[in-house]
């Protein structure tokens, strides 16, 4: 147990003190409240006399409506480009406009039922047309009102939304409101990404570390004081605390960047996206998925020899960690089809097919238990495979192939009498 | 009070790596073990510490086998040197001394103290891959005996250093046997050997084809070599039943014998021919005896 905590100590330590370890999580940190401010940041760069910059949309009005489409455009307010009245015909507005004198050219014809809107711009500005065609619209249905002779109250009739409730078909069953969907949605996809990330980053730091000690040749020194087993778990604990003290940074950062930037999208994001219980599942199997990756890849890295074929060890696992990626996203639309429900209970893709469908939809509790225990179960039987494999990688050098490293390693780790 | 090896034998695959080895090395003892490249000594080694599991027999120190429970009682110098390159000389050790159980102030103290016995302080805080090679073995040697193990095995010890640093370990490897320390160590260089061990093992393809005493041997050993110093040419020996081999010299020639009784005749045989300044009846070397046995390469 001593020597267990050594080793912990000892991955831990040397990740900790290492510059590119303590750059990357100061970059992450920054870029992070960076973000956070990004909106106090564009406000330090913008100059006050903005709104003399925004792009200038030239309205000819030829409807026979007089103008009336012109003064109303004028009066819109949107932040993102502003209507400017012109006189000229059509043709000295586009040539204004290819001189910069103008953004974009709107002209506007036709009578009655038939207004007719040309937009005139570079071609990628579908944003701004679309805006422009809506604003277009709500004038053209005032204007049409007013001529039909409405008043207020019996357009607000018109208008009036329908009440629509959404009740569930099972008693005690739930519904998901747009609030619940969209959080679950955000937290989803946030776990989806931390997973994938942590299988890459992390599961490559395990296998290198472990292909490091076999290629400097300490590793036969170090296996004949510690038990090999004790070691390879000592270095996935020291590289998951080292990850968390990256993670814990990053978030610190993030809270320090939300209070100081005093914006109110983070505020609602922290009461209202983040569900605790979501919160709990996504850590659980965060730490479970973190071992049964990190297993495979500390078990994958004692069979190179050498730290430059990792990579090519680490190329299936990444595979599954690319594949459970897709998966995930293809299933946050439609999360409960019946494969996402049978992968979920695949071990390498219960943390984020689990997690999905917590999130997404409804699993029954039983269910989420069941599927926990296979996957404990399995990292379990993971670690005790990987742990075989990795007694035997370690004294074992060449070159690398998938079938004979395997094969060799069996045999050295063989338990025998 | 001592380390059994009891009829191991190692399968790897189809082939035995290690067929059929028994020896027991008392407390205090220097043992050597001795073959050429592929022979099973490191195997040996590794079944010792307990990295591989024998196929058959058992191995105790002591009465118990070695298990990572004991495994402070146990210094290792693996053949295939190695240490974290990248860590300073103190650092490495005090991960590496840790795991055997010591603290960090008794590290310090001791690795001063064989820092200063090898003419090296000043490499406390350099990391490893600034060291020369010769350095970097005295630091791996350090890594095997600072924790004053019971059992200290050693692969190889001697090989790469130059003369100086050679004899400034097998200075040290004898000062740990004067405390105490069992001692088992291989080597290719037979001179080390021969200066150091009282018993050895020679193994070939796994086997032992020679175990003891290392006087006895040589004494009971029967070949000879024959040292003759004669004008003549010596050429016509060859002939003579039961030589094993005759090599000229520039003062006349070096003749292997198959035993005392040979000797004899070939004294005979040159009296009858003329005068020999000298001819002197050598007892084998062990290289020699290394060839013979052990086989094949020269010099190895």
């Amino acid at each position: 147990m001593n020597n267990f905590w050594t080793t912990v100590a000892h991955t831990a330590g040397r990740r900790l003190k290492s510059k590119a370890f303590i750059f990357s999580t100061l970059s992450m940190a920054i870029l992070v409240f960076a973000l956070t401010n990004i909106n106090n940041i564009i406000d330090a760069f913008s100059s006050d006399d903005a709104d003399r910059d925004l792009p200038r949309v030239a309205v000819i009005d030829e409807t026979e409506y007089g103008g009336l489409f012109t003064d109303m455009l004028s009066s819109y307010e949107d932040g993102r480009f502003q209507y400017v009245e012109t006189t000229e015909n059509l043709d000295s507005a586009l040539d204004a406009a290819r001189d910069d004198e103008h953004d974009y050219v709107l002209h506007l014809s036709g009578n009655n039922e038939n207004i007719v809107a040309e937009f005139y711009s570079n071609g990628n500005d579908f944003m701004i047309a679309q805006d422009v065609n809506h604003d277009v619209q709500r004038i053209k249905e005032a204007v049409m009102t007013n001529e039909l002779g409405l008043n207020e109250q019996e357009l607000a009739l018109i208008y009036y939304p329908v009440l629509f409730n959404e009740l569930p078909l099972h008693e005690g069953g739930e519904v998901q409101t747009v609030e619940t969907h969209m959080q679950a949605y955000w937290m989803v996809y946030f776990l989806v990404f931390a997973i994938y990330m942590i299988v890459l980053t992390f599961g490559t730091m395990i296998a290198t570390e472990v292909a490091t000690e076999k290629s400097s040749r300490v590793m036969e020194l170090i296996v004949s004081s510690v038990n090999p087993v004790t070691q390879m778990l000592g270095k996935i604990i020291g590289i998951g605390i080292a990850g968390l003290v990256n993670l814990g940074a990053i978030v610190v950062a993030g809270i320090i960047g939300v209070s100081v930037s005093g914006d109110d999208f983070f505020d609602m994001i922290f009461t209202e996206v983040l569900d605790p219980t979501l919160v709990f599942y996504a850590l659980l199997l965060i730490i479970l998925g973190y071992f049964v990756y990190g297993g495979v890849a500390a078990m994958l890295g004692a069979l190179v020899s050498r730290a430059e074929e990792v990579n090519q060890a680490l190329q299936p696992l990444i595979f599954l960690a690319i594949i459970a990626l897709f998966i995930s996203i293809f299933g946050l639309n439609t999360p409960d089809v019946a494969f996402i429900q049978v992968l979920s209970y695949v071990p390498f893709f219960t943390p984020q097919l689990l997690f999905l469908r917590i999130g997404m939809g409804t699993v029954p509790t039983w269910e989420i238990i069941l599927i926990l225990a296979i996957l404990t179960i399995s990292c379990i039987i993971i670690m005790f495979i990987a742990a075989r494999i990795y007694k035997g990688g370690v004294l074992m050098y060449g070159k690398f192939s998938f079938k004979d490293s395997l094969k060799q390693a069996f045999t050295l780790s063989k338990k025998e009498n | 009070m001592t380390l059994v090896m009891n009829g191991i034998r190692k399968k790897f695959n189809n082939d035995y790596a290690v067929d059929g080895i028994s020896l027991t090395v008392d407390r205090g003892e220097m043992f050597g073990m001795l073959g050429a490249n592929g022979a099973g000594k490191t195997t040996s080694f590794r079944m010792i510490l307990g990295l591989l599991d024998p196929s058959e027999g058992s191995i105790a120190w002591e009465g118990k086998p070695l298990s990572y429970k004991r495994t402070k009682l146990v210094g290792y110098l693996p053949e295939e040197r190695g240490l974290f390159p990248k860590l300073t000389v103190k650092e490495q050790l005090i991960y590496l001394m840790k795991l055997k159980g010591m603290s960090k102030g008794d590290i310090i103290t001791e690795m001063r103290h064989w820092l200063d016995r090898f003419q090296v302080p000043e490499y406390e805080n350099k990391k490893i891959e600034e060291l020369s090679k010769g350095n970097q073995q005295k630091i791996q040697f350090m890594a095997a005996v600072l924790h004053k193990p019971e059992l200290l095995i050693l692969d190889e010890p001697f090989s790469g250093l130059d003369p100086v640093n050679s004899d400034m370990l097998k200075s040290a490897v004898l000062d740990m046997q004067k405390a105490g320390t069992t001692i088992l160590f291989s080597s290719h260089q037979m001179q080390n050997v021969e200066e150091l061990c009282e018993e050895l093992i020679m193994l070939k393809q796994g086997k032992a084809v020679l175990q003891g005493n290392l006087r006895k041997i040589k004494r009971s050993y029967g070949m000879k070599t024959i040292n003759i110093h004669a004008d003549f040419d010596l050429e016509f020996l060859r002939s003579v039943p039961g030589i094993i081999s005759l090599d000229k010299t520039k003062d006349g020639a070096k003749v292997k014998v198959e035993n005392e009784k040979i000797a004899e005749d070939i004294f005979y045989n040159v009296a009858e021919t003329g005068f020999a300044r000298k001819f002197e009846v050598e007892e084998p070397s062990l290289h020699d005896i290394f060839i013979d046995k052990a086989g094949g390469e020269k010099n190895e």
